[in-house]
This record gives C-alpha cells, sequence and structure tokens, in this order.
C-alpha cells in the first residue's frame, strides 16, 4: 500500500455525531478516521460501557494527543485504532477503508506494515538482541528465505535507525542490559523499520523519568520531522499535548 | 523466521528445557537400552529354546509308535513340499538311568532320544552343542580317542579331567589289576590250604597209624610236633583230638580243613604276578586249580572284533539279556565299548568345594559305563535294562534339556526297544520331526500336517517348537510388551514434563505474544513457535537418547565390569545366564519407532500450550505488565 492512495481526496461518510468542535484543517487529508465506536467490557452479568460513541479523524502528517483521566479509555480506544480489539460498534477507517472488520490476516498486515505501534512497557522480546528487536516486523512479515535474501538490507536499515535514536553502539545489547530510554527508543526504531504510514503510541514516557521521557519525544518528534509522520499519541503530560497538533480528550468515553 | 529464531532462542536460555530435554534423552535412553537387552536375551533364549526341538513333529504318545514312517515321510513331503529343508525319525522314551559314583548306585529319569547319525543333526542344533570337537564335526556315537575339553570357563574351575579311551583303559585296567590281585591271593590261600590239607592228611594217616600202636601219649606229641609253629592256633583245641574214642577221620579232616582255611595268613609281599601267570599256565596244562575258572587269560585276548558278537538278535530282542555271561565273556572293557550314549550335561555335573573354591565334579565321564532301563514297546510293556557307554556330554545352556536328555543311536534303541518287525524287519519310530526352510511358516505347516494326520484317525501330537515351549515364550513376550509399556510411560512422563514446562513457558511469554500479535504476527506463526519449540526439543533430546543408548549398549559390558569394580556386586552372572556376556540386538526398526515416539510425544505435548498461546488475545496479553 503506497501513500499515493492516502493523496487522493478523502470521501469520509457522513456522520450526523461529527461534531463540530474539532477544528478541520482543509489543507490536509485524512489518514484516518473512526466514527461512533461503542465499547464495552463485560465483567460477569455486569456490561460495563468504556467508549460511548467516539468519532475522529487524524489529519496525514499531524500529532494527535489523546489526553483523558485514567481509566477513560484512552489505551482502549488506540487498540480498536490499531485492530488489536474490535469495537462494538462503529467502524474504523484507514486510507477511506474500513479496516476494523478486516479478516485477521489484512488486519495482520497492516499492523505490519501501515501501523507502527509503541507501548508504555517498551515490550521487547529479553531473548532477542536490540538489533534483533527491530528486525521483528520484517521477520514477521517475510517468509523464511525472502528474509534471508533481504536479510543484508533490513539490517542496514535498522543499524540506520539505531543509529538515529542514538542507540548505534547497544546493538548487540539484550533488553535487560539497556535503561528504560533506551528500550523507549529500540521501541521506536522497530516501530519504524517497516517504514509505517502512522504511529500509535500508548503512554511513551509514562514510565520513564523526565530526562528520559523528554529524550524519546526528542528522538520522536525530529524523526517525526524527518520522515512527515503521523502521530497518535495516548499522553497524560499535559505540556505535551499542548505542543500536539489536536488534542481528543476522553471524558466519560466521549471525546469533548 | 521470528518462528525459529525464538524457538532456538526459547531453546537456547532455557534452564527448564535443558531439563526437559535430559528427560527426554533418558527416556529414549532406556528405552534403547532395555529394549536392546531383552531381544538380546530373548533371541539367545530361543536359540537355546529351539535348540534340539525340531520345526515341527508329528509325535505319538509316550509310549506308542509310529509304523512305516517312511510311508509318513512320504506323505509329509507331500503335504508341505518345498517347504521342507531336512527331516528325521526319533524314538523317544522315558527311561531310568543308572551309574555308579564311588560306589554307590546313583538313579535318576531321562528322556532317552533313539537319534539317527546322519539326519539328526540336520533338523535341530545337536552337532554345535556337544562338548567333544571332534564330534561337533564328524559324528558317531564311539567313544572317542581325543577332543573332550579341559576347559576353564564361566568364573569357576570347569574341569572334564581325564576323559575318552586313556581314562576307560585306565580305569579297567586298574579293575583288573585288582581283580588280578584278588584272584591270584584266592588261589594261593587256595594253594596253601591244599598244600595244608595235604599235610594234615598226611599227619591223619600217621595218627592212625600210631592209634593203630595203641600209645595215645606219643601220638599227641607226635602230632604237636608235626605242626608248624605259627600255625599253632590252627589246631586250637587239642581237646577235639583227644578223646577215649579215635574220632571219625573224616569229620576230623573236614573240620581241620574249614579251620585252615580261615587261619592262612596274608602273603608278606604281593606275590609276582607275572611268575604265577608264568606258574599257572604250566599248572594249568597239568592240573586245573579248582575254584579259579574265572582266570584273567580272556581280558587280555579279547578284541575289537568280537564287538560283532554283542550284536543284538533281530528276532529276538531280549535274547541279549537272557544269556548275558555269553556277551560278558567275549567283552573286554579296556578295548571295547557298550552301545554309544551322549548324556545331557547337568546330569553328571555337580558344584563341589575343593580348596575353598567352587569347582565342578563329575559324576560320569565319558568312558564310564551306564545302565539304562526302559520298557519295551506294545501292550505288554516290560522293563530291559542295556549298558552303555558314555561317549559324550550334551550342553545347550538350556537346563531343563541338559538335566534330561539322553541320546543313543537310533536303530540299536529300536532294536532293543522290540520296535522291529521280526518278519519284515521294519522299524517303528515315536516321532518324525522336521525342519522347514529359513522363513516358512510354521504354524501353517504344522496345520497342514494336522489336516492330513487328524486326531480322530490318527493318535498323534503334532505341534511346532514354540507349541511346546509355548508357556515360557508367551510369558516372555508378555514381559517384554509389559516393560515397554512401562518404559514407554517413561517417556510419557517426560512428555507430561515437556507440557508443564510448556505451559509455564507459555504464561511467562504471554506478553511476548502479544507484542508478536501486535505487531502483525498471525496466530498461527505463534504456534508454530511453540510446536517448533516442543519439535526442538524432541529432536535434541531423541537425539542425544539414541547416541547415549547406542552407546551404553555397545559398550554394556565394560559398564557392567565398572559396576561391579565400585559396588563390588556382580551386576552379570554368567552362572545364572549362562551367557558369558550380556547379549544385546539392536533393532534399528526399534531405535527409529522409539525416537518418532519421543519425537511425537514432545510435540503432543507441545500442542496444547501452543493452542493456548496463539488463542492469547493481544490486548489481554498485553495489558498489564
Ligand atoms: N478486559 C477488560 N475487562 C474489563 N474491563 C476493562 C478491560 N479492559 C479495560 N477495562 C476497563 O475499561 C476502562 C478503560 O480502560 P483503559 O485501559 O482504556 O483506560 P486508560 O484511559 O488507558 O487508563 P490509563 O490512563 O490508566 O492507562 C477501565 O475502567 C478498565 O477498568
Ligand atoms: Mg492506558
Amino acid at each position: 500500500m503506497s501513500r499515493s492512495t492516502a493523496a487522493q481526496p478523502a470521501k469520509l461518510p457522513s456522520s450526523p455525531r461529527k461534531s463540530g468542535t474539532t477544528p478541520l484543517k482543509l489543507a490536509t487529508q485524512t489518514l484516518m478516521s473512526a466514527t461512533s465506536i461503542h465499547k464495552s467490557y463485560r465483567k460477569g452479568t455486569l456490561e460495563v460501557p468504556v467508549l460511548k460513541g467516539v468519532d475522529l479523524e487524524i489529519a496525514e502528517g499531524s500529532f494527535t494527543a489523546i489526553v483523558g483521566q485514567s481509566g477513560s479509555g484512552k489505551s482502549t480506544l488506540l487498540h480498536l485504532l490499531a485492530t488489536l480489539d474490535a469495537p462494538d460498534q462503529g467502524a474504523v477507517y484507514f486510507q477511506d477503508r474500513q479496516i476494523d472488520n478486516l479478516p485477521s490476516r489484512q488486519r495482520e498486515a497492516i499492523r505490519n506494515q501501515e501501523f507502527g505501534l509503541i507501548f508504555q512497557f517498551y515490550h521487547l522480546l529479553p531473548e532477542l538482541t536490540t538489533l534483533e528487536n527491530v528486525l521483528v516486523p520484517k521477520m514477521v512479515q517475510d517468509g523464511f528465505f525472502s528474509y534471508l535474501r533481504n536479510k543484508r538490507a533490513y539490517k542496514k536499515r535498522a543499524a540506520d535507525l539505531l543509529e538515529m535514536v542514538g542507540l548505534g553502539h547497544r546493538m548487540t545489547h539484550r533488553p535487560s542490559e539497556l535503561s528504560g530510554g533506551e528500550m523507549q527508543r529500540t521501541a521506536i526504531a522497530r516501530a519504524l523499520i517497516s517504514e509505517p504510514s502512522i504511529i500509535l503510541a500508548d503512554e511513551p514516557t509514562g514510565n520513564l523519568d523526565e530526562q528520559n521521557g523528554d529524550e524519546v519525544l526528542e528522538t520522536l518528534n525530529s524523526l517525526r520531522n524527518q520522515e512527515n509522520l503521523t502521530v497518535v499519541m495516548v499522553t497524560h503530560d499535559a505540556n505535551l499535548a499542548q505542543t500536539a497538533d489536536k488534542t481528543i480528550r476522553l471524558v466519560n468515553g466521549k471525546v469533548v | 523466521m521470528y518462528k525459529l529464531l525464538l524457538s532456538w532462542r526459547y531453546l537456547r536460555t532455557r534452564f527448564i528445557a535443558l531439563a526437559s530435554i535430559i528427560s527426554v534423552t533418558l527416556g529414549v535412553a532406556t528405552l534403547i537400552v532395555v529394549n536392546s537387552v531383552m531381544s538380546g536375551f530373548v533371541f539367545e533364549m530361543k536359540s537355546r529354546l529351539h535348540g534340539i526341538l525340531s520345526d515341527v513333529e508329528v509325535a505319538a504318545p509316550l509310549l506308542g509308535q509310529i509304523h512305516n514312517p517312511e510311508y509318513h515321510t512320504d506323505v509329509i513331503r507331500k503335504v508341505l513340499g518345498n517347504d521342507i529343508e531336512s527331516m528325521t525319525c526319533v524314538v523317544r522314551n522315558p527311561a531310568l538311568l543308572t551309574f555308579e559314583v564311588n560306589g554307590r548306585q546313583w538313579t535318576q529319569q531321562v528322556m532317552l532320544l533313539g537319534i539317527d547319525d546322519e539326519s539328526f543333526g540336520k533338523v535341530t542344533d545337536f552337532h554345535p552343542y556337544l562338548q567333544n570337537t571332534h564330534k561337533r564335526e564328524q559324528f558317531s556315537f564311539n567313544l572317542e580317542e581325543h577332543g573332550y575339553p579341559q576347559w576353564v570357563a564361566n568364573g569357576c574351575k570347569d574341569w572334564i579331567g581325564e576323559s575318552a579311551w586313556d581314562y576307560r583303559r585306565r580305569k579297567f585296567q586298574k579293575i583288573r589289576q585288582a581283580e588280578t590281585r584278588r584272584l591270584e591271593q584266592e588261589r594261593l590261600y587256595d594253594l596253601a590250604a591244599a598244600e595244608y590239607l595235604e599235610q594234615q592228611a598226611a599227619k591223619s594217616r600217621a595218627w592212625d597209624a600210631n592209634q593203630a600202636d595203641d600209645s595215645s601219649a606219643t601220638a599227641s606229641t607226635a602230632h604237636y610236633d608235626s605242626v608248624d609253629s605259627s600255625e599253632q592256633p590252627i589246631a586250637a583245641s587239642p581237646a577235639t583230638f583227644i578223646g577215649p574214642q579215635a574220632p571219625d577221620r573224616s569229620s576230623a579232616k573236614k573240620s581241620m580243613s574249614e579251620s585252615g582255611f580261615q587261619y592262612v595268613p596274608l602273603p608278606e609281599k604281593a606275590p609276582d604276578f607275572a611268575a604265577l601267570h608264568a606258574q599257572r599256565a604250566e599248572t594249568a596244562s597239568e592240573t586245573k586249580p579248582s575254584g579259579l575258572t574265572l582266570a584273567p587269560t580272556h581280558f587280555s585276548q579279547a578284541g575289537g572284533k568280537l564287538r560283532e558278537l554283542r550284536k543284538f538278535s533281530p528276532v529276538d530282542a531280549h535274547a541279549r539279556f537272557r544269556d548275558e555271561p555269553n556277551v560278558e565273556e567275549f567283552f573286554n572293557p579296556e578295548e571295547d565299548q557298550y552301545t554309544g550314549i551322549i548324556l545331557g550335561l547337568a546330569i553328571a555335573k555337580r558344584k563341589t568345594i575343593i580348596d575353598g573354591e567352587l569347582t565342578d565334579f563329575y559324576m560320569v565321564r565319558p568312558g564310564d559305563d551306564v545302565q539304562i532301563m526302559f520298557p519295551t514297546v506294545g501292550g505288554t510293556a516290560k522293563p530291559i535294562s542295556e549298558n552303555c557307554t558314555l561317549v559324550d556330554f550334551y550342553s545347550s545352556n538350556m537346563h531343563e534339556y541338559d538335566s534330561s536328555f539322553a541320546f543313543v543311536p537310533l536303530k540299536e534303541l529300536q532294536k532293543i526297544r522290540g520296535m522291529v518287525d521280526p518278519l519284515t524287519g521294519d522299524a517303528s519310530v515315536s516321532t518324525i520331526q522336521i525342519k522347514l526352510k529359513e522363513g516358512a511358516n510354521l504354524d501353517e505347516a504344522r496345520d497342514k500336517l494336522i489336516a492330513q494326520f487328524p486326531p480322530e484317525s490318527y493318535p498323534y501330537d503334532i505341534h511346532t517348537w514354540q507349541d511346546t515351549q509355548r508357556p515360557l515364550l508367551s510369558a516372555v513376550n508378555m514381559e517384554l510388551t509389559i516393560l515397554n509399556l512401562l518404559l514407554f510411560m517413561i517417556i510419557a512422563v517426560a512428555g507430561f514434563g515437556i507440557l508443564a514446562t510448556f505451559f509455564m513457558i507459555v504464561v511467562e511469554k504471554t506478553k511476548d505474544i502479544g507484542v508478536l500479535k501486535a505487531l502483525g504476527a498471525p496466530s498461527s506463526g505463534v504456534m508454530s513457535i511453540f510446536l517448533g519449540y516442543g519439535m526442538a526439543l524432541g529432536l535434541v533430546g531423541t537425539g542425544a537418547g539414541v547416541i547415549l543408548g547406542l552407546l551404553f549398549v555397545r559398550y554394556i559390558n565394560q559398564i557392567a565390569a565398572v559396576v561391579q569394580m565400585i559396588t563390588g556386586q556382580e551386576v552379570f552372572d554368567p552362572a545364572i545366564y549362562y551367557f558369558s556376556e550380556i547379549p544385546t540386538i539392536v533393532s534399528p526398526l526399534m531405535v527409529v519407532l522409539v525416537g518418532l515416539g519421543a519425537i511425537l510425544i514432545a510435540v503432543l505435548a507441545s500442542v496444547l500450550p501452543a493452542l493456548r498461546a496463539a488463542r492469547l488475545h493481544p490486548v489481554e496479553a498485553l495489558r498489564y505488565e
């Protein structure tokens, strides 16, 4: 899937709930959108609604922050956007295509090639070195032989990415030998290896001290500028939310 | 790619994986070792059990007979056709075996087999088990000059000692010499007695003359004077002679002859036999000394050709026993042998302790004579007894056989037992033994023969060697099956170990599984990580197990020796098992099956955890740290 498709004029399905409060940036194309998303968790017989009709649009090349109180459903929303989970109601669109109801094979392919995921707890594989961790999405994408064929190119790109996040000297280290910031920067490199269209990050600095968090954000910012990335980030950091092109605030399962 | 990489990394970094591998390894190695040793044992045992049993046997009941064996063999040949390798006729009947051990009689029951020199060895493994090396190559029922082993084996002094003709000659020479000595002494006593009697007779005559002179005192003195002082006690009671009346002459002579015969002293030194022989030869021509009819001459003059004279009468099987002395007269045990007999080694061999060492003691040995007693055939069976010369031992190391079988020539046994028709000369047998070609189906052959000789019309018992040993064989087979089952449970335990280990690893790896799925890995990929992990465990464990097991089997005797050295406990006692070392047979099929089974179990054990991993919801997996 190429970016050129995304350059076509977006034909978003009109939604009656589409709120006018969201400022529309006409200059940019919508890369991803969600309409009327409902999601609830079942606890025994008790149904706990988490999202009660969320609509959002994410423009290409923008930096969107999702904020809200703890337990307001930020992570849930991000997971739905990333197709890790399916909404009870509503739809998720990516490049004008509804993706939440695709067969798992295709959703996996989109996750693998179009999305770059970053988590609060880094989620690196402890048995693999930094370099191998960065290469995992490529290993997942390719079959055994095509991976071996392309291994050299992949390794080069992974090394370049690690260099970019400032970990050129840590390539053969295990995650257990890295600091939290280094691990998160490795995770960023991993998210970028497949040249994704969009980065979905869930509190990437939530587990880091201020200095490390700033470093990570800096890295992310510079990469965003370099590669013209679209970033959706869940955060608690009000200052960070200030710098975002757009802030989505979740209250009681709704966007306010 | 990530599947392989992760499987490999999990394998390398998990100590618990090592434990699983070791359990698989040990299970596989144990199965291979035990199976190899067991099949080695079973093979050895089977060949021993088979030993002198033929493949298939048509047998008459215990004392019955199969008449016209030629007809039967023809029929069998027609029925079984090309399956037949060879056939032989055997007479088999229970018998009592008697021999002397240090002057005491030893009697025991044996199964007497009359076998054909030529064909019996072709049907059964008879010859290799004979102890005499010549007989193994060139079989006969003659006592050999050489070839009896004086071997030392099995950890104890196994001493058969003197055997064969040398032994027999020396033995009977000694007996003859002793007998000769005895006879010569008896003769000397007789001569001395005769001389004495002669003297006494002379005295008596003189005494008679004195009586006639009516001078009793002088007569008495004269009597004393004439008696040799050394023989004084002989004339112990002069009162017998002194009386108012003259004693009857004949009665006096009688009493004197009695007392004289009793009190003749032994000669000081051993008599010179050569001189005595010469003297005897002289006197023999003139006067024959009374009571010496058993002169030793015929011991030396009898020869091998006289053996023919002992041949049995085909008309009257018992003739030989009715006038035995006739036969004995021409039989010189120093040069002749009776009918040869071969006994199971265990009949003769006993253990004894000499100088604190366990030593074999042979109650009889080749060259000795034994007697066998058995009934004749037919409705009015009569017991008959027959002398035989032990010519060799048979040792298959199957105690059941070695302690009960005795072999004699078929033709002789047929004659003695009265199995030969006096009119036609046709001989009946009691068993027809058949050896089938390699790979022929024994049970099928047996069934064909039963169909040919149905029990309704023929009183025969038709069975294969396996039928005969069925209880033992099935016990062994059952043992083998149960052992395999139990051992397979060891691998199953290893399998459950893998299962538990894998569940643990899956739980431990929940987060990683979530990450992989988030990064786009399909469920099947995640599953194959764990299946591959199980497979790798199985492969590595099995490979190590196969190598370990084969090495163990290869060096099992050395290992047994080392264990024995360390513990001081004998691991493998050859005396109990009759094998000099632990027999092993490695069947490639068994190794392959065990290996595949182990890998399969490892994979199966990893299926459940792998499924669980595949079903994990990525969000659930990622949610909590
Ligand atoms: N699997 C689940 N079962 C039941 N309830 C769930 C489940 N997952 C989430 N929830 C509930 O949904 C709500 C939203 O959860 P979510 O993780 O999206 O919150 P959040 O906004 O990301 O909070 P935080 O800022 O602490 O990360 C919470 O109240 C949570 O208890
Ligand atoms: Mg959250």
